[in-house]
């Protein structure tokens, strides 16, 4: 299948030559669908500090159809939801918007500058966005706060 | 209850009805003020309904005698008397004379229906069927309970409309869910009333006996010609269905073809349980996950895309070039598909892509040239003979197919002074300040060639060619 040829592509690419704060492991060496990504936390952002544990699945249309995302370590963050899945809302992921040209390093990068720069009005957490509009401070707060509390190791 | 003059009050939070001089404004069911006054204009016609008109044998057809409501009697499914759930908050309220205000709520709690019957022209006469009769004359409640029974036969024969099993009781009411429509299927829904004693007034609208033995084949005249209506739409719809265009859901929910039968006017657009919103609901996110993405190219156009050998152009300044689809690189001399927008790929990488959709992987543009664009929804007209003037006027909207879409091979010939700034603005936004013929031509090459591009124009001076005059 071309599309594994591909996806070992990538995966050596990204573990090769990382993006900055993202490092990338296949979670069973023998499946090349499922990805643990660690995720540092941006740098002057609430989430600064941690460590996010994310799973990158690829269908095996692969790049055919575009791979999702979601966060296995808790996080305070409008477009990520705040449920055992943790998905992300992507926008270059949805399917009217994906493109097989689209890398999925370019994927991870994206998602971790979503990190820095939360889309407010993408939200899929509307009360986390809201206080990300409307108390600015408090929702930084909790997301410190949740930072520390779910994604630091030790 | 003839309190016909009187203010009512209607709670909002319950759907109650009371008259004003009664309770007041505050709902005496659940203790709301979110009430509203509901004025009814009394009518002088009415006469307070009557019983016994009708001769006792069932088998008789009816006399001149009919019910207000002509689905007072309406019990299809003729359910055992008790065995209904019946809700303590149901409030039907009968004034009497020509207006009835009903308050059903599913003993689930699913819906909730709220009716307002007006009703004259019946002659003010009421036939009872003989079981409501023997248990009562004019009991709220027995309405309530055919309600029930009505709605939870339409519900479930709703929810299994995969069958063809029609439910039908006495010959009266067949409910025949056809498989039209993948989603939502479609809904037949006959009425055959069983005489036709009482038509003067009404024009062939009249009521039935649910309950008695009638003759089969008379059917209700003007109700079968708007439910042939409603058919003859939902199969048009049906096929317009396959683009995944939204579908109305009146006409599709026999709740709704019911309520809309029985002119629930107040509930105008609206889904009648948790089941169905959920089912609108999701309907809606499939349509989104899938709207935007364009469609699959057809398989003429993939094979007939140019192929070229790579040559050193194309592999750039650094001198090598991968397929961005399988990302392998890409030897010079190797042969690979051109697409219109010029990016290149692996053929059988592109041909992947462009069985699910046919547009650009790289920069999204379509692969369809313009000659060959148009849908079903948009298609294109050939004009013989573009005017350009013409598109000036407003003509553009009296002969929209034949002014407003110029062959795309001719219209550059014109002269471009003769296109306003603002239809060509709308042909391509990106291409607004290239006013030189020369450059227009060159972007002709392009923008022409995208679908999306072109049929944005198309739609573009279909919509504005009128009004830009």
């Amino acid at each position: 299948m071309g599309s594994q040829k591909r996806i070992a592509k990538e995966l050596a690419e990204l573990t090769e030559s990382a993006p900055e704060g993202i490092t990338v492991k296949l979670a069973d060496e023998s499946n090349l669908y499922i990805w643990n990504v660690y995720m540092e936390g941006p740098e002057n952002s609430p989430y600064q500090n941690g460590t996010f544990h994310l799973t990158l699945t690829l269908p095996t249309e692969y790049p055919f159809k575009p791979p999702t995302v979601s966060f296995r370590t808790k996080i305070y963050h409008p477009n990520v939801t705040n449920d055992d899945k943790g998905s992300m809302c992507l926008g270059m992921l949805r399917a009217d918007e994906w493109k097989p040209s689209s890398r999925l390093a370019a994927v991870l990068q994206f998602a971790r500058q979503l990190l820095a720069e939360p889309m407010p009005d993408d939200a899929v957490e509307g009360r986390i966005a809201e206080q990300f509009k409307g108390d600015f401070a408090r929702y930084e707060e909790v997301a410190r706060e949740w930072t520390r509390k779910y994604a630091v190791r030790g | 209850m003839a309190d016909a003059a009187g203010d009512r009050v209607m709670c909002h939070a319950c759907g109650g009805v009371w008259p004003r001089s009664e309770h007041g404004l505050i709902c005496p069911q659940c203790q709301s003020d979110f009430t509203e006054i509901v004025e009814i204009p009394p009518d002088p016609d009415e006469e307070p309904p009557s019983i016994s008109d009708r001769p006792d044998s069932a088998s008789s057809p009816r006399s001149a005698g009919s019910p207000r409501n002509p689905w007072a009697d309406h019990n299809p499914w003729a359910a055992p008397q008790g065995d209904q759930d019946r809700n303590e908050g149901d409030q039907p309220w009968d004034s009497g004379s020509g207006f009835r205000h009903r308050t059903y709520r599913s003993p689930d709690g699913r819906f909730t229906f709220s009716t307002t019957t007006y009703t004259h022209g019946f002659g003010g006469q009421s036939g009872q069927s003989p079981s409501t009769r023997s248990t009562s004359n004019l009991d709220p409640m027995m309405m309530v309970q055919n309600m029930d029974n009505i709605f939870r036969g339409l519900t479930s024969n709703y929810q299994q409309r995969e069958r063809s099993a029609s439910v039908s009781s006495s010959g009266q009411a067949s409910s025949q869910p056809r498989g039209q429509g993948q989603r939502l299927g479609s809904f037949e829904f006959n009425i055959e009333t069983g005489n036709s004693a009482t038509s003067s007034q009404d024009g062939g609208l009249h009521p039935r006996d649910a309950d008695g033995p009638q003759p089969i084949n008379n059917p209700l005249r003007t109700l079968s010609d708007i439910l042939e209506l409603f058919r003859a739409d939902l199969g048009a719809n049906a096929q317009a269905a396959g683009t995944g265009g939204a579908r109305v859901v009146t006409g599709t929910n026999p709740l709704a073809m019911l309520s809309s039968l029985l002119s629930f006017d107040r509930l105008g657009d609206a889904v009648y349980s948790q089941e169905e919103l959920d089912r609108v609901i999701s309907q809606l996110i499939d349509q989104t996950a899938n709207r935007g993405a364009p469609p699959p190219a057809p398989a003429s156009a993939i094979r007939s895309l140019p192929k070229k050998k790579v040559d050193t152009e194309m592999l750039g300044h650094e001198g090598r070039a991968e397929c961005s689809i399988c990302m392998d690189a890409v030897e010079l001399g190797a042969e690979v598909t051109v697409l219109p927008c010029k990016h290149w790929f692996h053929y059988n990488c592109i041909e992947l892509w462009l069985n699910q959709h046919n547009t650009c992987p790289h920069c999204r543009r379509g692969i369809d040239s313009p000659q060959t664009q148009g849908t079903s929804d948009n298609p294109v007209v050939i004009a013989d003979s573009p005017e350009p003037v013409s598109r000036r006027t407003s003509s553009a909207e009296a002969n929209p197919g034949r002014s407003s879409q110029p062959p795309p091979g001719a219209w550059p010939e014109q002269s471009p002074s003769s296109w306003s700034s603002r239809s060509f603005s709308s042909w391509s936004a990106a291409q607004d300040r290239n006013n030189g013929q020369d450059q227009r031509r060159d972007s002709r090459g392009e923008g022409s060639s995208t679908g999306s591009g072109f049929t944005g124009w198309v739609r573009n001076r279909l919509g504005g060619g009128g009004s830009s005059s």
